[in-house]
This record gives C-alpha cells, structure tokens and sequence, in this order.
C-alpha cells in the first residue's frame, strides 16, 4: 500500500521519537505533508530503487527533520519495521541526523547551510547528462541565515537550473526563538524572486496546494530555478506541541506519547 | 609545475569527460588551454568556496569528477566543513587543487598564506594529502590522485623552483623519492613540498645527507619510512607548513618508541608572517632559506 496518509507518519515519528526517546519532534512534523506529496506523487525512482542513478533526488538540507523522512522511506518499503525500532538506539544505523550512508538520504546534513549546495551539483549534473531527473531539496527557514545557501542559489540561476526545486519550511522557528525573533526574514518569495527564482507561497500543510504548485514548476522548463516558501507549524499534528519550541528539544514520556497518540487517532 | 599541472589537466579532461574543473573565480591565466580544449568541463563557481565544494559533492555523487581549485588559503582552509561532511564522510572522488601553499603569496600577509592546510586535513578519514616537490612530482601526485577511489587535496606550493628529480618518478600511494640517495649518511632530510629544492641545495655539497622527498603525506608508506629512517643520528624534517601538524608531525607518530636519534623539524614557527616582501624574503624571516639552513647542517 502506497498511502502516505500524514496521520500514519505522523504515527511513525511518534513511535521513533519515544522509542528511541529523541528530541526534534516539532520540526519533523512540519515537512510531513511535503515529503508526504513528494514520496507519494512526484520522486520517480525507476524500478523503486532509491539508488538508482536516473532517480529523482530528494536532499533533505535541514537534517534535524530526518525522522520525518525515515517514516517515508518506511512506507516507500526502502526502511524495515526493525530499522525503525532501532532508530537512535545503540548500532543502530538510523542517526538523529539525516546521513547520507542511508539509501534513500543524499546528503549528510544537521550541520545548516550544506544541503542546497549539494543539491545544486546534483541538479547540475542531471543538466550536464541531458537527464530529466529532479532535484528537490527542502531546506528550513531558520537554516537559510547561513551564507551558503545565498551562494548557492546564485549559483542555481546562473546556471539555469529549472530541475531545481527547493521548498523552504517556513515554520517560523529556529533554535532559540522565532526567526523574527532571532534573523528576521522579512519576505522569503521575494527575496529568492530577488535570487533570480521562480516563487510561490502556499500552505505547506494543504496537499493539494504542494501538488498543484510541484506540478506547475517541475512542468515549467524556463531555466529558472524554483522555489516553495511552504507556510508551516512547527509541531503540526499534535496541539500541545504546535507552535512550542520546546519540542525542538524535548523528549516523550508515557504520558505525553499517549496524549500525542490519541490525539492523532482521533478525529480532532 | 604549474605547466605541469595545466598538462596534466588538461590531458585528463580530454581523456574523461566526466571530469570537470570547478573554480572560485581563481586561476586566472592557469586555465587558458583548459579553457580552450575542455569549454564544457569548466565551470566557473564565482567567489563562494563553501558552495563551490558542496556542489562538487552533488558532482561527484551523479558520477563526475570535480577538480576544486582554489589558493590553498581558502581550499582547504574556508571550507574545511564542506570537505569533511559534503565530500569525505560519503568518500566521494573530488580533488582540491590548493594553489600558492605556504607562504607564496607572500606580499599579501597571511590571509593568503597557508602553512595549516596539511594539520587541518590530516584528521580527516578518506582523504589523501599530497605534495609535490616538481614538475615530475606534480605529473605522479596527479595520477595517484585520478587513480584513487577517495577524495584529494594536492598541494602546490611555490611552483618555479625547478627540478629535484632528473627523470619521471613512480610508485605507490605513500612511497618516499629519494633524491640524493646515500644509505650510509647518519644525517636524513625528509622534505616536502618547495623544501625539497631547499633540502637538495644544503644536501648537494655534504655527502654526509641522505635526501628524500615525500609527495604523500596521507597515505604514507610507514614502514618504509620506517626502513628509511633506521639507523640515522639525525632527522631532520624540512616543510613549508606549520612545525604542528604537518610533515614533521607525521614521520614523529611513525617513529615514536621506535627509533631513537636526534629528531627536529623545521618548519614554520608557531606564528604568523610578521612582514611583507617577495617569496626569498618570506623564506628568511621564516628561517627556511637554504643560506639559514647550511648552519643547521655543518
């Protein structure tokens, strides 16, 4: 079965986070419904192999979100059930932070700034062997205060890389406050429009809304690189964890893993 | 070496199309003739190094193979991060050509200057260093490196000191060359880089010095090394690095509680150039010209 129901993901991170008793939860659930579009609808991997070197390519830049993408690729069937229990536990090979030695993962990312840079190489060579494989790369808000991820979307437009799609996670928060807080962003659209980009704003929870804008970039050969600025809450899924910074750091207990739970089994 | 770097290239590149040579808007002159011969393989990265290598990553991993070319002062040293995570942590193919290493750039100050480059590097894993001393050195560290399955960081330093070799070398990853080869001196220079030309000047009028040169400083052959340096009174250590870290730091590890005999590396000192001047003035106030050295020797 090839669902990617949000609720079943979001289930997943849950089991891995108190499992493995890990922190990150909130900026895990705010990508849910991004990867869960890109897993279901648009990453091509031909003959399901993730490895493949005509595959589409995913590079999850901000890496402290890697649980979400590890319950995609356990729904995709590339991820084991006993991988998943295993996550964060001693020799397990999952890592609190996406690493690149796992099928499916392209870059070793956590520390910022790097996963849009490789993306852009990747998206380079698709264009230089004439291939028609996508690069998508999802890369956080509060991560973009680092210098090379203007670097590298100068680099996206000047080489016209129009398979380059980076959706930005706009939750709003970075590790010690609000981005206004802490680096204001002011207009994220406009100041990649600023970059050369091709920008959109949408609700990044709205499957519909991701699906309709993928499909018009990745459509759009105008050798403009591309851009989602996804309006996301950090947390989303569990109300005592949306918009709470704290579970950026916190970890599950009993009590807190069986509210979450049953919130997410409900109807809300 | 820098011809023989441009060759070398360039011989490559018509060979692979695969490969490509990425720069940060450096290399001015260097690369007319890749230029010409390869158009479709240089890309020209702008003045942003951290991107510049992560974008060699995303090269490397679809199946190029990126030259990085920067002055040794900004690769490795700027993006000492990308290399580890982007490029080392997965062993992807990429070779860092570090331009200018040392003190060559010497009336800019130390912002252009890089005597830390191999120190920074060494604790990396899946990375080889190399430093070649000529024109014969450059052709060979640039085979071992395109032959190698990991990533390479190949230091050119000061580039028009001439030859230390009369003939083309060979070997494997991590052996010594000798240069002035007299198994019988108890005194042995083991230098890299520019400080093999240095070396073979004090070493030419005292036959009392056995002289190799070290293109590889990761790998490195050690017990070859080992083999080499039995037997001596005295090593010395000849480098345009830092005396930390480097070369010197290097054939230490392999001979500690080994081998015991006079040991002393000389390098630069745990400071930064004080003044401006050409290269020859920068190799003296350092204490590395070959007229400051003699005395160290007689």
């Amino acid at each position: 079965m090839d669902s990617f129901n949000v609720k079943n993901i979001r289930k997943t991170i849950l089991d891995m986070a108190f499992s493995g008793s890990t922190v990150h939860v909130g900026c895990a659930f705010s990508i849910v419904e991004i990867l869960a579009v890109l897993y279901r609808s648009h990453l091509n991997f031909p003959e399901n192999d993730v490895e493949s070197p005509i595959r589409d390519y995913m590079v999850l830049s901000k890496g402290h979100g890697v649980m979400a993408q590890y319950a995609c690729l356990h729904e995709k069937g590339y991820l084991a059930n006993e991988d998943i229990q295993q996550y964060f536990k001693n020799g397990s090979r999952l890592k609190g932070l996406a690493d690149a030695h796992i099928p499916g993962i392209e870059a070793t990312t956590g520390s910022l700034g790097h996963g849009l840079s490789v993306a852009v190489g990747l998206a380079l060579a698709a264009k230089l062997n004439k291939t028609e494989q996508m690069c998508y790369v999802i890369v956080g808000d509060g991560e973009i205060n680092e210098g090379p991820i203007w670097e590298a979307a100068l680099f996206a437009s000047q080489f016209k890389l129009d398979n380059l799609i980076v959706i930005v996670d706009k939750n709003g928060f970075q590790a010690m406050g609000t981005t206004d807080e802490v680096m204001s962003l002011g207009s994220i659209e406009k100041k990649f429009a600023a970059f050369e980009f091709d920008a959109v704003t949408l609700n990044g929870h709205s499957e519909p809304e991701l699906d309709i804008a993928i499909n018009a970039f990745k459509t759009n050969k105008n050798g403009r690189p591309k851009v989602i600025v996804a309006n996301t809450v950090k947390g989303k899924g569990v109300s005592f964890m949306e918009n709470d910074n704290i579970w950026h750091y916190t970890r599950l207990n009993k009590e807190t893993y069986a509210a979450a739970v049953a919130e997410l089994q409900g109807d809300k | 070496m820098r011809a023989a770097f441009s060759d070398a290239l360039v011989a490559a590149a018509k060979a692979n199309p695969k490969i490509l040579l990425l720069t940060g808007d450096h290399g001015y002159a260097l690369f007319d003739a890749f230029r010409k011969e390869c158009p479709q393989q240089y890309i020209n990265c702008g003045i942003a190094e951290q991107n510049m290598v992560g974008v060699a990553a995303g090269l490397a991993k679809a199946g190029f193979i990126p030259f990085v070319y920067g002055l040794s002062a900004f690769v490795p040293i700027r993006v000492l991060e990308q290399i580890k995570i982007d490029v080392c942590y997965e062993s992807l193919k990429v070779i860092f050509i570090g331009d200018g290493a040392g003190v060559v750039y010497s009336h800019l100050g130390s912002s252009h200057q890089s005597t830390e480059d191999i120190a920074a590097l060494r604790a990396i894993p899946n990375l080889n260093i190399l430093s070649p001393a000529d024109p014969y050195e450059l052709s060979y560290t640039m085979s071992l490196a395109l032959n190698s399955e990991h990533a390479t960081y190949l230091r050119m330093g000061k580039a028009d000191l001439g030859e230390v070799h009369s003939e083309p070398v060979q070997g494997d990853i991590g052996a010594l060359m000798p240069v002035q080869v007299n198994p019988q001196a108890k005194t042995l220079i083991l230098a890299t880089g520019s400080m093999v030309s240095v070396g073979s000047q004090i070493a030419k009028n005292n036959p009392n010095i056995d002289l190799y040169s070290v293109p590889s400083i990761k790998p490195i052959n050690a017990s070859a090394v080992l083999d080499i340096c039995a037997g001596r009174n005295k090593i010395y250590i000849l480098e345009e690095h830092s005396i930390y870290g480097g070369l010197g730091s290097c054939i230490a590890e392999i001979i500690a509680g080994k081998l015991l005999c006079d040991f002393k590396i000389i390098g630069i000192k745990d400071r930064f150039s004080e003044r401006c001047g050409d290269y020859a003035y920068l190799m003296e106030e350092h204490g590395l010209n070959a007229m400051k050295l003699e005395g160290v020797f007689l």
